[in-house]
């Protein structure tokens, strides 16, 4: 035969011996990463987390020792590494074989029995894959004698197997509140998928979700108390099983067998309504008339999901104490989806809107909430108003009969026709002629001016003519507005300083200060007319005429929608004088953290028996939880996360989420961003 | 900082929240004649959706319109009973199914919470002046409305207090007159005013 067909038969017998056993190897290895990782699991449960991950570690140790010992022996494949293997067993060839192989000349190696080559290679591989057969063997056979369902748990891990997990102790396998499992089936109109809890504490469900909570052995001694109800366990095949429904409140599930008792926390999430946001119209507005077509638009989203849509309005008619109302709905329309968009048009000649009608729209939109439900959510509120006719004035003028101030404009517009007569005859009239018509004149603009003061005084409170019947030339009279103000108020005793007004919020000098003015006004004028002067007279008389029309729009103006402003003279309801006495008994109200305290105790006491009993101290924590839930989430879940890390004896993790609760329970610090009044220095 | 009561009436955008503007003198006036309580001489209005809202302990807010609240007035409103303010609501219709009544105790139950029946001896109806219920209206028994005499407020509770007070008995338009016209009254029937008021600050 052929020496190199027989060298290659001994190669390739060779390397199929070196990838058999690191192919054994490789397989030993993974089965051994199983068998470890279910023994674990047996003595302590491993989280679902770590047991998925341990096919894919087996897996990949497997792998690596196959691919290391491949790569190891690697020189299999090399024809001369071969040659000086064969040279090793057959030291008689004395290295012809290799300077054949070397050369390519088979003439070397002419006459040399190739007999037991091949023989030799195959002992050699037999050898080789004793030791790693026999570690397989192990593995397997660990893996057989593990503890039913230990294997399966890490081969196949999935939610709701720590069932199939057989406790290492005595006591362990005597309670049937460990483990536990929790299997929620969602309401059916939220679509979403069941799901499975290993030894839930704390579950978080949607309102209306059937929760099943699952324990092993017999369950005629297992017992759950929900609130006021007392729920029984019902047995099937070595399996107890409870079923209840998840409420709109927290609730703390205790359940009991013998001796044992543990606490399942339920928390509802609630099925939130929709949020509608009005998009058209964009804002409330004024019509002048009802027709034409209104766009409406509106834009939808829930977090489980919509069912209906639709555009609501309301149509009030009336004034004051007299309304009446419609109402309808448009553009309904069902709904899916986390979000939608509603579109419709309402026709205002439909509505019969009358002027002065208010018509309100909005959006609505309804989720698919079958529990608690439907949510309904709503938009912004737009009102349309038809204006009325007679609104498009801004101020309303009440007719009425002319004022005195208005008949005191008349007369001053009179004089000053006349003045202005007597001046353009000025030219053509002699000086005595002249005084006798300008002091005729202001004659008149005197006894106008009287009664312009007598308007004034009886005003303020004072004696009409007061002033004017004493002394008409008293040169004491008023030089200013401010000291004709003074006298009057010194008159009537209303107020210290009657210019010191601010605003509006003295009607009476708001309307008499014109007819002040006119009132000075008239005098001057007075006084040059009785010189013969109607041409320095009349710029007096013509501001005189000006205060006056002031006045009188100060008169006749009402602005809408001030109401009347009543102060209550409270000494005067008080009858003041009477007897005083304590006619309410009055307590300070409750201070609005109160409930904050109550969880601060309820904590404190928690820690100080977290010491002696953890396991009381986290059952405690998730009854804590269950009432804070509501008034302070950033707490509960701190206490949820304490409670979770106490159960689990991870120390510090709960160390860490209990100062995290009491963080949240402080609240927020104040932060000043300078020193108080009482830290200024000097 | 003032440390007497001020009477306040709640601005709302929706409705006409000024259709009642004599009350609160009126109410002022009786607080001043029966009690010793610290109190302002005139009102004040401040805005549902004003933060200052938050600074008075009883909100007064009536209307005839419908009540729809901004985001920020319904924000506000809740903040305000969460804050131990009590908001007292009068329908000023008198009547109790009317669309004040439906629009605004729909934005109370969305806001604050539901509106349940309020006994009739509850503290409140003990607070001042002594009543076996809430005082009856002249509106309630004139054939206008629902020609109904409603039995019972109702009020959304927090904390065992009033945090919302809801009437239909239009108390609106019963006090809505000068205070000075109490004299032509044989029983002064803004009394019950006083518990309201006391209960407001007390509670």
């Amino acid at each position: 035969m052929n020496v190199f067909v027989e060298l290659r038969a001994a190669r390739l017998t060779l390397a199929a011996g070196v990838m058999v056993r690191a192919l054994v190897w490789g397989a030993s290895a993974a089965l051994t990463v199983v068998a470890g990782a279910a023994a674990v699991d047996v003595a302590t449960p491993l989280s679902l987390d770590v047991r998925s991950r341990v096919l894919g570690v087996a897996i990949a140790a497997g792998m690596a020792t196959f691919v290391a010992l491949g790569w190891r022996d690697r020189s299999v494949l090399s024809a001369r590494r071969v040659a000086l293997w064969v040279e090793e067993q057959f030291p008689s060839l004395e290295y012809a074989l290799v300077t054949a192989v070397e050369s390519g000349e088979p003439r070397f190696v002419q006459g040399t029995s190739t007999d037991r080559w091949l023989v030799v290679a195959r002992r050699r591989v037999a050898r080789a894959l004793r030791t790693p057969s026999a570690a397989f063997a192990v593995a397997v056979i660990v893996l057989v004698v593990l503890p039913s369902g230990a294997v399966a748990r890490v081969r196949s891990p999935h939610a709701g197997d720590s069932l199939e997990r057989r406790p290492a102790s005595r006591s362990g396998r005597r309670n049937r509140l460990a483990p536990l499992v929790a299997e929620l089936a969602p309401p059916a109109y939220s679509g979403q998928r069941a799901s499975t809890i290993d030894e839930p504490s704390d579950v978080r469900a949607l309102v209306g979700t059937r929760v099943t909570i699952r324990g092993r052995g017999d369950g005629a001694s297992v017992v759950a108390i929900a609130g006021p109800d007392t729920l029984r366990a019902t047995t099937t095949a070595d399996r107890w099983t409870v079923s209840l429904a998840v409420g709109t409140h927290p609730l703390a599930v205790r359940f009991r067998d013998e001796a044992n008792a543990r606490i399942v926390a339920l928390e509802p999430i609630a099925d939130d309504a929709p949020t509608v946001t009005l998009v058209t119209p964009p804002h409330d507005s004024v019509l002048r008339a009802a027709t034409g077509r209104i766009a409406l638009t509106a834009d939808a989203g829930d977090d489980i999901g919509l069912a209906s849509g639709a555009f609501e309005y309301i149509v009030s008619s009336g004034e004051g104490e007299t309304f009446t109302f419609r109402s309808g709905t448009i553009g309904a329309t069902r709904l899916a989806g986390k979000t939608a968009s509603l579109t419709a048009s309402i026709r205002l000649d439909s509505l019969a809107l009358k002027p002065g009608d208010i018509l309100h729209l909005r959006a609505v939109a309804r989720d698919g909430n079958t529990v608690t439900g439907p949510g309904i959510g709503t938009s912004e509120t737009r009102a349309i108003r038809i204006a009325r006719p007679d609104e498009y004035d801004s101020l309303a003028v009440d007719a009425a009969a002319p004022s005195d101030a208005e008949k005191g404009a008349i007369s001053e517009r009179m004089l000053i026709m006349l003045a202005e007569a007597l001046e353009r005859q000025r030219p053509r009239l002699t000086r005595d002629t002249l005084l006798r018509e300008s002091h005729g004149i202001a004659v008149d603009q005197k006894k106008l001016r009287r009664t312009v003061g007598d308007i004034v005084f009886t005003r303020l409170g004072g004696n009409p003519s007061a002033e004017e019947s004493t002394n008409d030339e008293n040169p004491q009279r008023a030089k200013s507005i401010a000291e004709l103000l003074q006298r009057a108020d010194s008159a009537t005793n209303r107020s210290i300083d009657p210019m010191d007004f601010r605003g509006d919020e003295s009607p009476v000098v708001a309307v008499n200060k014109p007819l002040l003015e006119a009132y000075n006004a008239m005098w001057d004028a007075s006084l040059s007319l009785e010189l013969g002067e109607p041409d320095r007279a009349l710029p007096h008389m013509r501001r005189a005429l000006a205060a006056i029309q002031r006045a009188r729009q100060a008169e006749r103006l009402y602005l809408h929608g001030a109401p009347p402003r009543v102060v209550i003279d409270l000494d005067k309801a008080r009858l003041k004088g009477k007897d005083k006495g304590s006619s309410s008994v009055r307590r300070a109200l409750t201070v609005s953290d109160s409930a904050d305290n109550a969880r601060a105790d309820r904590f404190a006491r928690i820690i100080e028996l977290a010491a002696r009993d953890p396991g009381a101290a986290a059952d405690s924590l998730l009854l804590l939880r269950i009432d804070a839930l509501t008034g302070a989430p950033a707490f509960a879940a701190a206490l949820g996360d304490a409670a979770q890390a106490m159960r689990a004896g991870k120390g510090d993790v709960a160390t860490a989420a209990l100062a995290r609760a009491r963080r949240a329970l402080a609240g927020v610090p104040v932060v000043h961003d300078s020193l108080g009044r009482w830290g200024i220095v000097p | 900082m003032s440390t007497e009561f001020v009477f306040a009436t709640a601005q709302y955008e929706s409705g006409d929240w000024d259709s009642a503007p004599l009350v609160p003198p009126n109410i002022i006036d009786t607080i001043a004649r029966y009690t010793e309580i610290a109190v302002a001489p005139t009102g004040v209005i401040v805005a549902l959706s004003d933060d200052r809202m938050l600074r008075y302990p009883l909100l007064f807010l009536t209307g005839h319109l419908p009540v729809r609240f901004t985001e920020a007035e319904r924000r506000n409103v809740r903040r305000f009973v969460e804050r131990g303010g009590m908001l007292f609501v009068d329908d000023h219709n008198h009547d109790i199914d009317g669309t004040f009544h439906k629009t605004a105790t729909e934005e109370i139950t969305r806001s604050v919470g539901p509106l349940v029946e309020l006994p009739n001896d509850h503290q409140l109806y003990t607070a001042f002046f002594k009543f076996d219920g809430p005082p009856t209206t002249s509106h309630e028994l004139n054939g206008w409305g629902d020609n109904l005499v409603h039995r019972h407020l109702l009020a959304v509770m927090r904390g065992g207090r009033i945090a919302v007070l809801y009437s239909s008995k239009d108390y609106s338009s019963e006090w809505n007159y000068h205070p000075d016209s109490k004299r032509f009254l044989s029983v002064d029937n803004t009394r019950f005013a006083v518990n309201i008021v006391v209960y407001a600050l007390s509670a």
